[in-house]
């Protein structure tokens, strides 16, 4: 334990490593593509340039694949040191080798050119593909778990190599005459985890301490396509209840009235 | 000891069949094998009295009940959590601060008023606990939240110890506290030193405080 501040120099600093929790430095030498407004300080020769900007387009081209939402993203060019941070937030770097990494687009703040940036099919996710580094901030450190695994949606921060998600509800105690005079009274109040993601497979799920998300970034918009996700256009009429009946809700009365 | 610290804002607890823990609603961050959240409308242990005493005494925080097979994750807010193990003693803590805490607990409410009079009651009101605090007495462990991190000063009979009333978290062990007041003309003009209400805790034990002058 030191007493004063550490004071670091271009030579101290570390390489690629935390500063501390909430402060990484990335050893430039070449490119990394970094989200709008994350970078404090630099040493050395470093240029900021928009992605879309000129010269800059065959990168965009290789490991940017989202040019939807490309403004919100700057190149970092030159040699150096620069040091990353997100509103106090714990921060952390990440080694994908070959490998695939989904997460919530407001908790990345940079990576190697050498990844390809892509939308998820998910919407508010990205995904990261190919080997190289990253760098994610988190609500409270990172915590790795395995799958099976079930996760509050606000405290998930992103998945590796497994497959996405789906939602799992827990209703088990609306059960029975009480549980259905629960249900729809909401006398006794709802536990708060009804509702959570459940992962199976293989991989790796990323979760962050608290249930407090981070503010989401825009990912763009994908194709109003017939059969994407979030596009727009609805395959059919939505048939029946499509909301889970929560504590408090009339829930199927409405229905069984013919309201 | 079920709670096992995963970093300093998330604990991990293992729950097996026959055994229930009891946590704060919407704590839970991630959960493996097959686990039950109940909410739990008495706040808690103890029959339909028990639930009355609480509400009336404000000390009724939303609690569920944990129940099953496999391992939960908690955490809350981005708060600090502190894992206090408790060895028969009675822990005294606001019920709002309690993230999770073992069924084998029990489960209490102490008037502050039976604690110091008038002075106590006055005290209730400075430090945020109100009239009336939550007891968990016997063996097991207690995650606790807390604004920043949580140290932990012994009070031994020779040595009391004063704290801010806002940075106290909880306490152990057989401790008297109460409000002293260090008020002079100063405070009156508007020149005080802002230290002017502080809480002596003088016995036996132990008293938890935090890293901020922020209630939770």
């Amino acid at each position: 334990m030191t007493t004063a501040p550490q004071v670091m120099d271009v030579t101290t600093l570390p390489s690629n490593d935390n500063v501390n929790n909430y402060t990484f430095c990335v050893d430039l030498n070449g490119q990394w593509f970094l989200q709008k407004g994350k970078m404090i300080a630099y040493y050395g020769q470093i240029e900021f340039n928009g992605v879309g900007h000129g010269h800059l387009d065959r990168l965009v081209a290789t490991s940017f694949h989202s040019p939807l939402h490309a403004a919100d993203w700057v190149v970092a060019e030159g040699s150096g040191k620069m040091l990353l941070a997100d509103r106090a937030f714990d921060v952390n770097s990440f080694d994908l080798e070959d490998g695939n990494l989904t997460v919530r687009s407001g908790n990345l703040l940079a990576f190697e050119p050498s990844l390809s940036l892509k939308q998820s099919i998910i919407p508010g996710f990205l995904t990261l593909i190919g080997t190289g580094k990253f760098v994610a901030a988190s609500n409270g450190k990172v915590h790795f778990v395995e799958p099976p695994v079930r996760v509050d949606p606000q405290a998930l921060v992103g998945w590796a190599d497994c497959p996405s998600p789906c939602h799992h509800y827990d209703h088990g105690y609306l059960k029975g005459v009480l549980g259905g005079l629960r249900a729809m009274t909401g006398i006794g109040g709802a536990s708060g985890e009804e509702h959570q993601f459940e992962f199976v497979g293989s991989g790796t799920v990323l979760i962050q301490s608290t249930e407090v998300l981070m503010a989401e970034q825009a990912t763009g918009a994908v194709p109003h396509e017939a059969g994407v996700p979030g596009g727009g256009q609805h395959g059919g009429q939505h048939g029946g209840q499509q909301t889970p009946q929560l504590p408090g809700q009339l829930g199927s009365l409405q229905r069984r009235f013919g309201l | 000891m079920p709670f096992r610290e995963i970093n300093s804002k998330m604990v991990e607890a293992l729950v097996q069949p026959g055994q229930r823990l009891f946590s704060q609603r919407g704590a839970m961050i991630a959960y493996t094998g097959d686990v039950r959240f109940t909410p739990n409308s008495q706040g808690g242990q103890g029959g339909l009295m028990s639930m009355i005493g609480r509400r009336v005494a404000n000390e009724a925080t939303p609690l569920m009940t944990v129940e099953g097979a496999g391992s939960v994750m908690f955490g809350h807010g981005g708060h600090h959590v502190e894992v206090i193990n408790l060895d028969g003693d009675t822990l005294c803590v606001e019920a709002d601060r309690l993230l999770a805490f073992d069924g084998t607990l029990e489960q209490g409410t102490l008037f502050l008023g039976s604690d110091g009079g008038v002075m106590g009651m006055v005290r209730g009101q400075v430090t945020g606990q109100g009239l009336f605090t939550t007891t968990l007495k016997g063996k097991g462990s207690v995650a606790v939240m807390a604004h920043g991190g949580i140290v932990q000063l012994p009070v031994t009979p020779d040595r009391p110890v004063h704290v801010d009333p806002q940075a106290y978290v909880a306490h152990f062990g057989d401790v008297r506290n109460k409000l002293s007041t260090a008020l002079g003309w100063r405070d009156m003009v508007g020149r005080g030193s802002g230290e002017g209400f502080q809480l002596e805790l003088s016995g036996n034990g132990a008293v938890f405080v935090q890293a901020s002058e922020e209630k939770l």
